[in-house]
């Protein structure tokens, strides 16, 4: 079943539903159960949102990227984007922490992505964007007692 | 499915329902008409009404935690009702339980806060 897609779009906070929308489409054939459909739009809101809020400062005419791809027993979750990059990897991964308290978002964003995924990594270079690759195993066979879509 | 706010109040507080995906784009309009209505109402309790809500991101754990700091300030007491198996995981994720409990209902808020109906 494997398949891959990619996303362009700006980075307009509008876009967030977009990307929501666009992955929780692309894993339909994974027969995802509710919970996991919503785990997913969370983990890309998330990403997509520090890349526009962080990486782009709201800079609408920049581009985010959204690629997935559905493996053997995982899909795999790439967010680019090409903004301001960030300074401190570990410092940005602690709860709480942000540099935008003004927006109160919680500084939560990677702490959730993080715990929402089996694999998680962030590279970036400052002043050359920031790359997340996500991966979220699933399975097939589910018992019957969960929901389905 | 769009997002919608309704603010209601009753004696001493507000009641805050929120339904749909509330997201990055809604926060900042919410956060503007929750201040309206406190501003009106003075409220010393605020609960949430998540019963509807479908999406939640940190933006929205946000737009709460804020509201916690201010009803903090004045005493007050905040609740969560209506909460579904992904929003009570993004809640737990995020810590909020520490602070915030939840209530089986609003009833069961305004009994244990031994508010009169």
């Amino acid at each position: 079943m494997s398949n891959s897609m990619e996303l362009k779009f700006k980075a307009s906070i509008s876009n967030e539903l977009l990307a929501r929308q666009a992955i929780v489409a692309f894993i339909s054939p994974i027969n995802p159960t509710y919970e996991e459909i919503g785990e997913y739009k969370t983990i890309v809101s998330e990403a997509v949102s520090n890349s526009i809020i962080h990486g782009y400062h709201f800079d609408a005419s920049k581009d985010v990227y959204l690629k997935a791809t559905i493996l053997e027993d995982e899909v795999e979750i790439i967010i680019r984007d090409y903004g301001v990059g960030i300074k401190n990897l570990e410092e940005a991964k602690m709860p709480h922490f942000t540099t935008r308290p003004d927006l109160e978002r919680a500084g939560m964003g990677l702490t959730i992505i993080e715990t929402l995924s089996d694999s998680f990594s962030i590279s970036s270079v400052e002043g050359m964007g920031v790359k997340l690759i996500i991966r979220k195993k699933y399975s097939l066979d589910k018992t019957c007692d969960e929901q389905r879509v | 499915m769009e997002s919608k706010i309704k603010i209601t109040s009753f004696d001493d507080g507000i009641v805050v329902k929120i339904s749909g995906e509330l997201d990055s784009s809604k926060t900042s309009l919410y956060k503007e008409k929750i201040h309206q209505s406190m501003r009106t109402f003075g409220p010393r309790y605020m609960i949430w009404d998540l019963k509807d809500l479908t999406f939640l991101d940190s933006s929205g754990i946000g737009l709460i935690l804020g509201r916690y700091n201010e009803i903090e300030k004045i005493r007050g007491v905040m609740g969560l009702v209506g909460l579904n198996a992904y929003s009570r995981k993004i809640i737990s994720i995020s810590g909020l339980f520490q602070i915030i409990k939840e209530y089986s209902s609003i009833k069961e808020f305004m009994k244990e806060e031994k508010i009169n109906q």
